[in-house]
């Protein structure tokens, strides 16, 4: 019987050295006694998370783990039953134990049953097969520790090793991370277990088998959109009126600080008339790349640009030829170009639109543009100004400040 | 507050701040864009204005390609270049509307612009010409780059990935998991994922990685709210700033709040004091040991504040406290 058996230790506390029949009353204890807070005695759950808590609810800073021994008082490791618990610090504790008790060890010799006593962090590490990546999950239990490993060491730091390989020994720093640390240093391979069950994330039930990445701006798993209830418009079926997207912006309970158009607060801002005051009538001269159809449009836009500057004291009647014209630019090339198009003569057809019935608009042909963004947004003509009238569905934001 | 933490630059721009970003290597230089037309290179150890140049409209962002050459661009829609050693300013080109963003590719060596007329063109500084335009069918709200990746956010909610070597086709398209108007987007300096914010007081974390394991990683948080007698205040979430070394962030919100945040282990790392208006824009420098941190009232609310707040940049000086994950001791 040459084979030294080691007899596994019992769950031991880090920060007091006294051992623990099962985990779950080491977890107690570490609560009961290290983790509790001293002013309000709620129960945490680590080290950092009392310091933590005593920081934001208290204003007080902790910086020995209550109850601690002196070398054991660091706040900052954070340490779960006995996850977490240094490697030195886990060998240390098992030569001591095998110095101490020198004549359990070679009793029972076919109690080799580490799945069983190993201490099991139950729920910390997660059973997921996703952790156990490439490794089946049987060979856990039943294998020996390689040489050299403390025998305390835990599944969940076997698992790590058997995946990051002999590096591990190599890396004496590494010992200190937490398991889910080094999930991240892999990369993508195994997800990070959170050391709490109840930080899961809060979302994504998605399955292997649902479609991830669409062209179709689904959301990128089958998990709903995290939030509040619904609150914008059907987006892309907003333009259709002329009006853009509006925010709830308040409920009995909440608000949200943020003008109820649903645009960009640089759009808003961008819109007042100090901004606008140099914005040259420039053509996108750059748009080489881009189809010739674009350039072309771009052309006519500025054609339209320049002629809309001469007007910009607005008569209905001026308008409404403007419009028919650009109607007529943008229609043969709007197949083409949709986008582009639509985002350069949409501004200036938007408040048009408000004004007159839509028969005037055009011919049978000549749908009204889909606007896919809100008005006023885009290519605001040089010294065109919007005005409460021009503009009836915003908040007219600027206003206040300067009538 | 007043302390040795932070402290206030002098000769601020004269109207709302729309963007800092500090230098590649150096937490001395700092370039700062705003709606007054000008951009300024501050000297922020010594705490003066070295330099500044204008547009012929409000800038809307900025950004350093190296230590002495900056890009920017706004509401004149002109992508304009800065040489701060020859002060020598030149128009690399235009959009069709305002530049919203302006994000320099060290992948590829390249500027990419994001602009209101739904386009994003990437441009070689080399030679100051447009080097491709690529519609992303909305508006250009932010954007962001991290290696090869460009992630795009858009009006309608909408958030392209693209990959920069290769940007003829959109490697994924995807609807905010946020329901409210995305506000800002940054990439984790590790590459694995981004993080998103909205109008609506939340941050999203989410993964590029669409292995379904990956997927289940991702998750939302409120932040930035203010609960006043029972009515809970939620504020934009305008800016978001990496941590270069610990891939932990920075979140600026109108609330007037930074709060410092370990997106992997979902802890919020430390709040800062609130300050006296939004926070439009952070940085953090190449080192993360200081955060720029830049306050103006944004027009949030459709009463206007009298007088109205004062433009100011923070230049704040972080510690690893901070801004570490707390576990890694």
């Amino acid at each position: 019987m040459g084979r030294k058996k080691k007899k596994l230790s019992k769950p031991w506390c880090w920060y007091c050295n006294r051992e623990f029949e099962d985990e779950k009353i080491l977890i107690q204890h570490q609560k009961a006694k290290h983790f509790k807070c001293h002013i309000c005695h709620k129960k945490l759950y680590t080290g950092p998370g009392l310091s933590i808590h005593c920081m934001q609810v208290h204003k007080e800073t902790i910086d020995k783990v209550p109850n601690s021994l002196p070398n054991r008082s660091n706040v900052d490791i954070e340490i779960y039953g006995m996850e977490g618990i240094p490697a030195a610090d886990l060998r240390e504790h098992e030569r001591q134990k095998q110095g101490s008790r020198p004549t359990t060890n070679d009793s029972g010799s076919d109690d080799d049953e580490p799945a069983t006593k190993r201490p099991k962090p139950e729920g910390l590490l997660g059973n997921a097969p996703g952790v156990m990546q490439g490794m089946p999950p049987g060979m856990v239990p039943g294998m020996m520790p390689p040489p050299g490993m403390a025998p305390g060491m835990q599944m969940g730091h076997m698992m790590q090793m058997a995946q990051m390989g002999s590096h591990f020994m190599h890396h004496p720093g590494m010992h200190m991370m937490p398991p889910h640390m080094q999930a991240m240093m892999q990369g993508q391979g195994g997800p990070p277990k959170p050391l709490f069950p109840s930080a899961i994330p809060t979302s994504s039930p998605g399955g292997p088998g649902a479609p991830i990445v669409g062209a179709d701006f689904k959301p990128i798993s089958s998990a709903a959109t995290i939030s509040a209830p619904p609150t914008t418009n059907t987006p892309g079926g907003s333009g259709g009126d002329g009006k853009s997207n509006t925010i709830a912006t308040s409920s009995a309970t909440s608000k949200i600080i943020h003008p109820a158009e649903d645009v960009s607060l640089e759009e808003l801002r961008a819109r007042h008339p100090r901004y606008s005051r140099n914005v040259p009538s420039k053509v996108d001269e750059a748009a080489a790349s881009s189809s010739q159809a674009a350039s072309e449009l771009a052309i006519a836009v500025s054609a339209a640009q320049q002629a809309a500057a001469h007007h910009q004291q607005k008569q209905v009647d001026a308008m409404n030829q403007h419009h028919a014209a650009m109607m007529q630019q943008r229609f043969p090339i709007r197949v083409t170009a949709g986008p582009p198009l639509m985002t350069m003569s949409a501004p200036m057809m938007a408040p048009m639109r408000q004004m007159m019935p839509p028969t005037l608009i055009g011919g049978p042909l000549m749908r009204p543009p889909q606007l896919s963004m809100p008005p006023g947004m885009l290519g605001m003509p040089p010294g065109m100004v919007y005005g409460a009238p021009m503009f009836p569905t915003g908040p007219v934001l600027m206003q206040p400040r300067f009538r | 507050m007043k302390s040795q933490t932070e402290y206030k630059l002098k000769s601020a721009p004269e109207d709302a701040i729309s963007a800092v970003k500090f230098g590649p290597n150096t937490n001395q230089f700092l370039l700062v864009s705003s709606w007054d037309g000008y951009v300024r290179l501050y000297d922020v150890t010594a705490n003066n204005l070295r330099h500044k140049y204008s547009h012929d409209a409000a800038v809307l962002d900025c950004c350093f390609t190296d230590a002495v050459h900056s890009y920017s661009g706004g509401l004149d829609t002109a992508l304009k270049s800065f040489d701060f050693n020859t002060t020598k300013e030149s128009t690399v080109g235009t959009h069709g509307n305002a530049i919203k963003c302006v994000e320099y590719c060290s992948e590829v060596n390249g500027i990419i612009t994001g602009s209101w007329d739904h386009h994003v063109k990437l441009w070689d500084p080399r030679t100051p010409m447009c080097s491709g335009s690529y519609n992303q069918g909305e508006r250009v709200y932010t954007m962001s780059v991290c290696g090869e990746k460009l992630v795009v956010g858009t009006a309608g909610r909408k958030i392209l990935v693209w990959d920069v070597r290769n940007m003829s086709y959109t490697v994924q398209k995807r609807e905010s998991n946020l329901k409210y108007q995305t506000r800002a987007i940054r990439c984790f300096p590790n590459k694995q994922g981004y993080v998103l914010s909205s109008i609506e007081g939340r941050v999203a974390v989410e993964y590029l990685d669409t292995n379904p394991e990956v997927q289940k990683k991702k998750y939302a948080f409120k932040c930035h709210r203010i609960k006043e007698d029972g009515l809970e205040k939620i504020y934009p979430v305008n800016a978001i700033s990496f941590h270069p070394l610990h891939n932990t962030f920075a979140t600026g919100g109108s609330d007037g709040y930074v709060n410092i945040w370990d997106g992997f282990n979902k802890k919020r790392l430390c709040q800062f004091h609130q300050y006296h208006t939004s926070v439009t824009s952070l940085s953090f420098n190449h080192n993360g040991s200081v955060l720029a941190i830049a306050c103006s009232y944004s027009l949030e609310e459709d009463n206007l504040p009298n007088p109205m707040p004062e433009d100011i940049i923070y230049i704040r000086s972080v510690t690893d406290q901070e801004t570490k994950p707390k576990y890694s001791s």
